[in-house]
């Protein structure tokens, strides 16, 4: 996989870049801040962008600015936003096109999943991070999610960060028959029309939490 | 030259007729001739070429000192036996008459020298004819002859064409003099601003003439003793015609007006109180008795100052508008500000209206400083050559301030400084207010700084926190995660645990570190007051309500609304009792308003040092409202409402 790397700490910046390398990935480009990241697309052709959000000059939201750019002439081009705290604006408006990531920096200290996940966005997936989808859940006791159980309202967030029937099964240890039971259930209880494709069942989901609590 | 002729020549007339005729006529003959000369030659060396002045000039040298001199030569002569002393008696009756054009051309030619209209030039042809007519008709009358020392005019012609000469004569001179006044008071009605001044002073002088004459003609013979008003109020017109041509002091003209009615009327009731005074003690004691007199004087004394101060009042109602009313609004304001109706820093707009002056500015000098400001209490710069006057206004030896205005606002007289300090004390007291005002908006600007820059201090360590000790702690963890890869699978399972342990304890800190970021100021708030009130809602450990839309505010305001809504919840929290607590951001006429209502015990008030207090101040610095309802019962309602532009 082809990975250019923008974050503006050079420290960590090499850290990212060691962390792709180690994983048997090939980074490209590694840039300082979101100026030349498009132009640096354009010339590279990635499958993956990783982009810290806050980015000189004003460290504010420079990086979901490129991202929705890269999205935008890029379709092809996954994107994988990090930050270093919980933001839900750009989380949910980004992750609806599809090939889009949003995590907590500290998840890369989770090297097989962070890497799993870089994969799948690569791979035109969406994935939100668990802290971000239990954002969009909570407050649990308030609105038709509080009408969910506890199992699911686990099922919900994983199907939120965009895993399949099977990986939710594997990641919960349950059946996978099972986990299609509680989704139908979720989904009726939401009101949220069941469909097979993966990415749109995220998007639904994330569509009909976004809109309760905005 | 002309005028120091005139002047020997009139102490020579007076010297001839010295103590052959009341002292006074031959004085009072001389100064109006000098008056008369003076004035012409005042006017004429300001404005050369004025008409008006050389008629004085002509006026004094052809027909009045002629007459003076004649009169002088022909008493003298008629005791010292001079040659042509009875023509120059005979020549000194008549010739004054020949002077009717002269003063009929003052009322047609004033101010300017031009006649409004080419046709009233035939009032002038008509006076002229009539002096033809009337002169012969009178100088060669038999009847005028008991003028004369010797009882017979010596050039007296017999029969009936003399009286028919005067019979059609006099009217003439008489009716044209009348008839010119016409022009002088369309001139007058039609006027404004300075022409009309000018006017006023010399047709001032002209009524006090057409008062007094008459008057005086009336009582000649009775009461011998007014005799000498006549001259006194010819030399009147004149001088108000030099006054108002030459425009010396030109705006005087109501307070010289409004004062001789004043003075005039109080001398009529005066001397009506001591009259009947007089005769009612005199009835009573008996005539001629020292008490009447002495009751009489002290009813005069007593009744003259509170007299003067309503006919003063009375006059000024009447016949000097202006002034009444400019005193009058000022005194009215100064009412109103009494009573609260009116507030002082209205005085510049009551100075503004009673001096009829848009362009007038009131500069107030603040009490311990040097700085200038304006009735807003915005400073103000004085630039001295702007071609603009002022006016101090002192109260109490104490400078107030200025008030500046267009240079011939002082053309107006003794009216503007009389109204500058009538208002002198709201002036103080504006002062005095807009001095507070400032330090109070000092004083807020000053609060509203200080927790600004704890805000900002906030915001900066929340970054510090993200950008530099998070980032670094992830860094570290990915550089132990590089070495745990670098080992190989084949490393003692102890070192992989140990380094296993190790990021979990940096995940662990960075969270820790997130955690106490968020609380110093959340990064949400940068996405909007609606995400950080969810966030805090779902951090509570009892259900929140929140009632949010997207909308957006100052920073500094949704900053300020977050800690009210944090606040709110931690009381409901720690101290309520609550079972639910309801979070609301709404818009409400353009300003932002957060309430925090909880069901618990109530009883909350904002003592000094809590968390309450603290949050009053932190919402007043950015110019808001905390309400807090927190009655025994009835659960506690926290409302802060700020106002904001955006």
């Amino acid at each position: 996989m082809r990975v250019v790397i923008a974050e503006d700490q050079a420290l960590l910046r090499d850290g990212l870049a060691r962390l792709f390398r180690d994983g048997g990935h090939h980074v490209v480009a590694t840039l300082g801040d979101a100026e030349r990241l498009l132009a640096t697309i354009a010339q590279e052709q990635p499958e993956l962008a990783v982009v810290d959000i806050r980015m000189p000059p004003t460290f504010t939201d420079e990086g979901a600015r490129a991202a929705r750019a890269i999205k935008q002439q890029h379709p092809g081009v996954g994107v994988l936003l990090l930050s270093q705290h919980i933001e839900t604006a750009h989380a949910v408006n980004l992750v609806a096109l599809g090939g889009f990531g949003y995590l907590l920096k500290d998840r890369v200290l989770e090297v097989g999943e962070f890497l799993a996940t870089a994969e799948r966005v690569a791979a035109g997936g969406s994935a939100l991070d668990p802290m971000v989808i239990a954002h969009l859940v909570a407050p649990a006791d308030s609105g038709p999610v509080g009408r969910l159980s506890e199992r699911e309202r686990g099922v919900l967030e994983l199907m939120a960060q965009g895993l399949t029937n099977a990986a939710i099964a594997n990641r919960l240890v349950v059946s996978e028959r099972t986990v299609e039971a509680h989704v139908r259930h979720i989904l009726t209880k939401l009101d949220i029309i069941d469909s097979e494709d993966g990415h749109r069942r995220v998007l639904a989901v994330l569509t009909y939490l976004h809109g309760t609590h905005t | 030259m002309l005028f120091g002729a005139t002047l020997a020549l009139e102490v020579v007339a007076v010297a001839l007729s010295w103590g052959l005729e009341p002292a006074w006529d031959s004085v009072l003959n001389a100064v109006y001739a000098v008056t008369v000369a003076g004035a012409g030659a005042l006017i004429v060396s300001r404005h050369p070429g004025h008409r008006i002045g050389w008629l004085f000039i002509a006026d004094a040298t052809f027909s009045v000192l002629p007459v003076d001199l004649a009169q002088g030569w022909g008493l003298r002569g008629a005791e010292q036996g001079w040659p042509a002393a009875p023509f120059a008696e005979w020549f000194a009756l008549w010739a004054w008459i020949a002077g009717g054009p002269a003063f009929v051309l003052r009322f047609l030619l004033f101010p300017d020298g031009h006649l409004t209209r080419r046709g009233w030039a035939a009032v002038a042809w008509a006076n002229i004819v009539g002096v033809v007519l009337f002169v012969p008709g009178y100088a060669l009358s038999p009847d005028i002859g008991d003028l004369f020392v010797g009882d017979r005019n010596p050039y007296a012609v017999d029969g009936a064409l003399t009286g028919v000469l005067q019979a059609v004569g006099m009217p003439l001179f008489l009716g044209s003099v009348v008839v010119a006044i016409v022009p002088l008071v369309q001139r007058l009605r039609r006027a404004s601003g300075v022409e009309r001044l000018q006017l006023r002073w010399f047709v001032f002088a002209s009524v006090c003439a057409a008062v007094i004459l008459p008057v005086v003609a009336l009582l000649w013979s009775v009461a011998p003793v007014v005799r000498p008003l006549s001259a006194i109020a010819l030399i009147g017109m004149p001088v108000g015609a030099a006054i108002g041509i030459l425009r010396y002091r030109l705006y005087d003209i109501d307070v010289v007006i409004s004062r001789t009615l004043a003075y005039g009327a109080l001398s009529v009731v005066l001397a009506g109180t001591y009259a009947v005074t007089v005769v009612v003690i005199g009835a009573a004691v008996g005539r001629g008795s020292a008490w009447s007199t002495a009751g009489a004087t002290l009813a005069v004394a007593a009744a003259f100052g509170p007299l003067r101060h309503r006919v003063q009042d009375a006059v000024d109602r009447r016949f000097n508008r202006a002034r009444f009313d400019a005193l009058q609004r000022m005194a009215g304001f100064l009412d109103d500000l009494h009573s609260g109706r009116a507030v002082p820093e209205d005085v510049e707009g009551v100075y503004r209206n009673a001096l009829g002056v848009e362009d007038l500015h009131l500069h107030l000098f603040l009490p311990d400083s040097d700085l200038a400001v304006d009735v807003a209490g915005a400073p103000v710069a004085d630039d001295s050559d702007d071609g603009r006057r002022r006016w101090p206004i002192r109260h109490a030896g104490a400078s107030l301030g200025t008030v500046l205005a267009p240079a011939d606002l002082a053309e107006r007289g003794s009216i503007v400084p009389k109204v500058l300090d009538a208002g002198a004390l709201a002036v103080e007291i504006a002062r005095l207010r807009v001095g507070l005002r400032r330090q109070l908006d000092e004083v807020a600007a000053s609060r509203a700084r200080i927790v600004a820059a704890g805000d900002d201090e906030r915001r900066r360590i929340e970054r510090d926190l993200h950008d530099g000790a998070q980032q670094r702690l992830v860094s570290i963890g990915l550089a132990l995660r590089h070495a745990q890869h670098a080992l190989g699978p084949s490393v003692d399972p102890d070192v992989t645990r140990t380094l296993d342990d190790a990021v979990a304890e940096i995940t662990v800190a960075i969270d820790e570190l997130r955690e106490l970021a968020r609380g110093l100021r959340p990064a949400l708030l940068d996405t909007g007051l609606g995400p950080a009130l969810r966030d805090l809602a779902r951090r509570a450990p009892l259900p929140v309500e929140v009632v949010a839309n997207g909308d957006r505010y100052p920073t500094e305001v949704e900053t300020a609304a977050y800690f009210t809504a944090c606040e709110g919840l931690t009381n409901a929290v720690k101290h309520a009792d609550a079972t639910k607590v309801e979070l609301r951001a709404t818009r409400e006429r353009g300003g932002l308003v957060v309430a925090v209502v909880d069901d618990g015990i109530g009883g909350a008030i904002a003592r000094e040092g809590t968390g309450l207090a603290g949050l009053a101040d932190r919402v007043a610095a950015r110019g808001g409202t905390l309400r807090i309802d927190s009655g025994a019962g009835r659960g506690t309602t926290l409302v802060a409402e700020f106002p904001c532009v955006s």
